[in-house]
């Protein structure tokens, strides 16, 4: 039973961040391609914004690694 | 580096203006900026005459541009510095490029139509060859009016409908051939008696098919007759296309030459115009200011000495008398560092005194990159990408430089792919018996995360020192809350370290007391957002863990590919899916380390030190048709 809610609780700690990440790229990416548009210049700025949401899921990925080999999985 | 500046200030005789400032345009390295206006020295304004003078070169430089655009310049004519021609030699000019300009326009519209025709054709020959084997049929039927229709894939089921339209409509007084084609679509022949035609053609409205038309061939005629129409013409068009190239080579050899010229006298004229605008002026002479990399004032002192004697003089502007704001802004960094410029380049430019971090760039992001991919494996690859994309790359170009960054970061790939012991992935240990150096990533998930998270600090402290030098220089009292931001983060990494036994205990106690001590002292200092900026600083170090999770996932995917060889039952298939999956992974591979290592350099670490809003270093010289970008020394 405890590896069911280690395990359990690994993978939330990804999917919850990586739900977040991707509602914020939605939004940064929407915006960033209307931003290219009018100023195709800034595409790398705009890459870079896109990718600033993913220490979230990034952190997750950290947090639920430690989940598991810390919680006896 | 940002390369040193100088503010000079050259006083000379209105008289001799126009002779200076050709000198200057030779010398091509003075960034211009205004003189400050005084009751004694206003700047220059050019007079209505002037103006309209100016109007008209802008004109003719307008027609040029489109012209020679047109015709393609002569990238070897390397011209020496061509005076303005007289006005009346400039209006033949203006007159000539502009029937240049309609001749040129006419055979380049002349040769896409040309090409055009030889693309329809060439396609429609294929679909006439289809039915000039249906058409022996219509031999049969001398008085019968023939059409073809070609249906495209997604128009198939409609061709039934055809036949049955056709049957209500016509009876039994119609023969249709279906013919598929390579290409998907299928083509159709349909011979009905003269007097049907009217009814046929209305049929054809409303089911919307189309009869083909060939360009340049007249309607109602068979395949038959039509082929060889086809045929002809199609030999014909390389003929045309040889007799624009000829046209277009000769206008280029009677015209380019001297409308090159024109266009650069008359863009040097108008830069000169324009440098008058900083020109000041007093009663008798004029006053001329602007910035110099610091090591080019000898030169220029003996240049203007040379041509003018004691009459022009040049003085070196005070250090007390500028701001740091004000002075254009280049960098000049070792041979090895330049291409890193580019990656700095997409930022604002840093502003003078601060400090350029194409340096620690240069060192960093090829490491961040090789520690997150670390594969000798890939490394090659990636190293083999690099040298493909340096060939034949222009000196000094992008494409230079992002093969030099790429050859960086694949040497960063392949040592410390030695260090994990991965050959694309664990493919090296199951083949040759490869094994870690230091760390082996697929297990030692928390070491590795320990490894992201040191470098994070390294790199943060890194930054934070660069501040507290960058803020030492404007006073040791600006340096003062950053001094104590640095000695709080160590205090805080310390009080952590010691907390998790990485440290000995006794570091914990005193660095906690420092921390409570300091941290009045930094909200007097640095106010409320000091402690703020301490939190996030401490956020952007734990933000390194990305070094780790990325690098994790990369050799993951490495290791399922090479399970796929084993698991698909046969070995060629597992092989292929793997070759497939590696490929996928590599360019995941090349793409997301790039991409997090530039962010770990745009946000935690330039957030700490970088200061942007530099002016961009133009100096005043001869024009030239590509964009060049002179804030970055070529020298």
């Amino acid at each position: 039973m405890s590896i069911v809610w280690t395990s359990l609780a690994a993978a939330l700690a990804v999917a919850l961040p990586a739900l977040a990440t991707a509602w914020a790229q939605s939004k940064i990416g929407a915006a960033g391609a209307a931003t290219l548009a009018e100023k195709p210049e800034l595409s790398a700025t705009v890459i870079i914004l896109v990718a600033i949401p993913e220490t979230m899921v990034i952190l997750g990925f950290v947090v639920a690694v430690m989940i598991l080999l810390g919680g006896g999985g | 580096m940002i390369l040193p500046m100088s503010r000079i200030r050259i006083l000379a005789p209105v008289g001799i203006l126009p002779e200076v400032l050709e000198r200057l345009q030779d010398f091509g390295r003075l960034h211009l900026a205004s003189p400050a206006e005084s009751a004694d020295v206003l700047l220059m304004e050019p007079d209505r005459a002037q103006e309209r003078h100016l109007r008209q070169l802008s004109r003719i430089s307008d027609t040029l541009r489109s012209t020679l655009d047109r015709l393609e310049r002569d990238p070897s004519l390397r011209l020496p510095a061509p005076t303005l021609p007289e006005r009346a030699v400039l209006a033949r000019r203006l007159r000539r490029a502009r029937r240049v300009g309609r001749d040129v326009a006419r055979e380049a519209e002349r040769r896409r139509s040309l090409e055009e025709e030889r693309a329809l054709l060439a396609r429609y020959r294929l679909y006439f060859s289809s039915f000039q084997a249906l058409a022996e049929a219509a031999t049969q039927w001398p008085d019968a009016a023939a059409y073809h229709v070609i249906l495209p894939r997604e128009r198939q089921r409609p061709v039934s409908l055809l036949r049955e339209g056709l049957t209500k409509l016509l009876g039994d007084e119609f023969e249709m051939w279906t013919q598929e084609l390579e290409t998907g679509e299928s083509a159709h022949l349909i011979l009905v008696s003269r007097a049907s035609d009217t009814r046929l053609e209305e049929l054809f409205r409303e089911a919307r098919v189309e009869e083909i038309q060939l360009p340049g061939v007249e309607r109602g005629l068979t395949p038959v007759q039509a082929i060889p129409r086809v045929v002809e013409r199609l030999e014909a068009i390389p003929g045309a296309l040889a007799e624009v190239a000829t046209r277009m080579e000769s206008l280029r050899a009677s015209s380019r030459a001297a409308l090159q010229e024109t266009e650069i006298a008359v863009n040097d004229e108008l830069e000169r115009a324009g440098a008058r605008g900083s020109v000041g002026l007093t009663d008798h002479a004029f006053v001329l200011e602007g910035w110099l990399p610091a090591g080019l004032l000898h030169d220029l002192e003996r240049s203007l000495g040379e041509r003018f004697g004691d009459l022009a003089v040049l003085e070196e502007v005070s250090r007390a008398e500028w701001a740091g704001e004000e002075v254009p802004v280049t960098l000049h960094n070792p041979r090895l560092f330049r291409p890193f410029e580019l990656l700095v380049g997409i930022l604002p430019l840093p502003t003078y005194g601060s400090i350029d971090p194409t340096p620690f760039l240069a060192v960093f992001f090829p490491m961040f990159f090789g520690v997150v991919l670390g594969d000798v494996g890939y490394g090659g690859v990636l190293a083999g990408a690099a040298l493909l994309l340096r060939r034949n790359a222009v000196e000094g170009g992008v494409r230079q430089s992002v093969a030099e960054i790429a050859g960086a970061c694949a040497a960063f790939t392949i040592i410390f792919g030695f260090l994990y012991g991965e050959l694309f992935g664990d493919a090296g240990a199951l083949l040759f018996g490869m094994r870690a150096l230091a760390l082996h990533r697929e297990e030692a998930l928390l070491p590795f995360l320990g490894l992201a998270l040191a470098i994070g600090v390294v790199h943060t402290l890194l930054g934070l020192v660069l501040n507290l030098v960058t803020r030492l220089r404007e006073g040791r009292r600006a340096a003062l809350g950053p001094g104590v931001t640095l000695f709080m983060v160590v205090m805080v990494i310390l009080a952590i370290l010691a907390a998790v036994d990485v440290l000995p205990g006794a570091f914990f106690t005193p660095a906690v007391i420092m921390i409570l001590v300091l941290f009045p002292v930094l909200v007097v200092v640095e106010g409320i957002l000091g402690p703020t900026e301490l939190v996030t600083t401490l956020g952007h170090i734990l933000s390194y863990a990305r070094v780790m999770a990325v690098g994790t996932a990369s050799v993951m995917m490495a290791a399922a590919a090479n399970r796929m060889v084993g698991t698909l039952g046969s070995v060629v298939v597992g092989s292929l899916f793997a070759l497939l999956f590696h490929l996928v992974n590599f360019a995941l591979g090349v793409f997301s380390p790039a991409l997090h290592a530039l962010r770990l350099h745009y946000v935690e670490f330039f957030g700490t030190f970088y200061s942007p809003g530099g002016t961009r270093y133009e100096p005043f010289g001869h024009w030239m048709p590509e964009t060049h970008s002179p804030s970055r020394e070529d020298a």
